[in-house]
């Protein structure tokens, strides 16, 4: 495991101070599905939207997995997971991408204001008919000269009804399969450019999510991120850093999920006795101390991995199916450990429950990891 | 070995094991048809970059440059021919 030195030990313990206002109200918030603008302004505040930006464009200049550890820690700190969501949607959807794809008027436009939190972004991927197969998306991108014409329809736009930029993914080449598909960095206000069908979520309520309609969207070809041609390279690079930078807040609210267990674990009285004497209730919190550090692990070797610049296509697929299933048993694991507290919203551990769900699901469900890994494994369709 | 030869082997080794190179036609469809996909794509650019010692530029992420055996040699042919 990682030896983290004093600055980055410093950089993560300097958010506790923040945890508290971070996650005030976080139960009604939720209930309310109300994106929380002013705790958006602390999130800035806290400097964590810059983390792994260039310094020259405002951002703190940090490494991948000193990223990974201070966002662990605002998963630690912030009982808020939605808030913790749009923060790692919007680093990564649009800051990461810019940064190592975008051109030096990409990067001087946009960069300062990912990195500052003063504008939001968001990606545009999935479609309605095509779930996580990025191959199959309709939304057709037509060049017209020297401009772009988006035409289609996008689903589950994360931070969509509150973006500021989007990044979307079209295609280019109708028979071009992965190359045929190219990433628009797309102002919210372009003419063409609505959201709708803001449902309802499971969980992560406060991260709001919608669909995205394009009627014609015309964009100049300044607005082509990384190559015509090469949406499924920037797809790729950013999809690594999503998983690991959005599942290490999840690593982080499961620490904070096992100490709150053990806390009561030791005070909670049963027929006399602290329920953490019994066996049934400690091998709940050791499973539980045991899928966190699995979970850890896992994210941090393939940050490694992929800081050495190593292939992690399979170490990625398992970080992401080890933590989503980990953070969804212990918090089940916590519902029932807390009994008919852990049962009742004003907890917080029945969220705790929706919120982990949808970590099965997004970025990339964990149906796509297993077929990845398959694939890797020559098990793939049409071997 | 000639360079479709290379990358027959190279399609066969890495998207379809277990291949006979004779079964695999050099204008066989590979994008279209499935057999490269969005990691396989990028797998076999950097292979092709890094096996011909070329860089593959913005103009030349074009599809029709990696759709077959054919294509690609063409495509490497040309590319080292203009470097």
């Amino acid at each position: 495991m990682i030896r983290w030195n004093t600055d980055q030990t410093d950089l993560r313990e300097g958010l506790e101070r923040w945890g508290e206002a971070l996650s005030a109200d976080h139960i009604e918030l939720e209930e309310q599905g109300r994106f929380p603008e002013d705790k958006w302004k602390l999130l800035r505040d806290t400097g964590i939207l810059s983390l792994p930006f260039e310094e020259e464009y405002g951002g703190l200049g940090q490494s991948l997995l000193t990223t990974m550890y201070a966002l662990e820690g605002l998963g630690e700190y912030n009982r808020d997971s939605g808030l913790s969501f749009s923060a790692t949607t919007s680093i990564c959807s649009t800051g990461i991408p810019v940064q190592h794809f975008g051109t030096d008027d990409q990067k001087q436009r946009y960069l300062p204001l990912i990195a500052s939190g003063e504008a939001i972004g968001a990606h545009a991927i999935t479609e309605a008919e095509g779930g996580s197969d990025a191959m199959a998306m309709t939304t057709r991108a037509t060049r017209d000269g020297e401009t772009f014409v988006l035409s289609g329809s996008k689903a589950f736009v994360s931070n969509g009804p509150i973006a500021d930029v989007i990044v979307v993914y079209a295609r280019t080449h109708p028979r071009g399969g992965p190359l045929g598909t190219t990433a628009f960095l797309v102002d919210r206000d372009t003419p063409g450019l609505t959201t709708g069908g803001c449902g309802k979520k499971m969980g992560l309520r406060t991260s709001p999510l919608c669909e995205l309609y394009l009627d014609d969207v015309r964009v100049p070809r300044s607005a082509v991120l990384g190559r015509v041609g090469g949406g499924l390279m920037v797809l790729d690079h950013v999809m690594k850093r999503e998983v690991l930078f959005s599942f290490v807040v999840n690593a982080g609210e499961m620490r904070h999920r096992l100490e709150r267990c053990v806390a009561y674990a030791k005070t909670r009285q049963s027929f006399g006795r602290a329920i953490g004497s019994y066996q049934s209730i400690a091998n709940k919190i050791v499973d539980m101390k045991i899928q966190l550090e699995s979970a850890r692990k896992w994210l941090y070797d393939t940050g490694e991995k992929l800081e050495a610049g190593e292939d992690v296509t399979v170490d990625l697929a398992i970080a992401k199916l080890v933590t989503s299933r980990s953070n969804l048993a212990t918090s089940l694991a916590a519902v029932q450990i807390f009994g008919g507290h852990g049962y009742m919203s004003e907890y917080g551990l029945e969220q705790d429950v929706r919120n982990a769900v949808g970590g099965t699901v997004y970025s990339g469900t964990n149906e796509i990891q297993y077929n990845r890994i398959a694939s890797m494994l020559g098990l793939g369709a049409g071997r | 070995m000639s360079n479709v030869d290379t990358i027959k082997n190279f399609v066969i080794s890495e998207f379809l094991p277990g291949t006979a190179p004779a079964e695999l036609a050099v204008d066989h469809d590979l994008l279209n048809d499935g057999v490269i996909d969005s990691l396989g794509v990028l797998k076999l650019i950097a292979w092709v970059e890094d096996r011909f010692e070329l860089a593959v530029g913005d103009a030349d992420l074009d599809p029709e440059n990696f759709r077959s055996v054919e294509a690609i040699d063409h495509f490497v042919t040309h590319a080292r021919a203009a470097a």
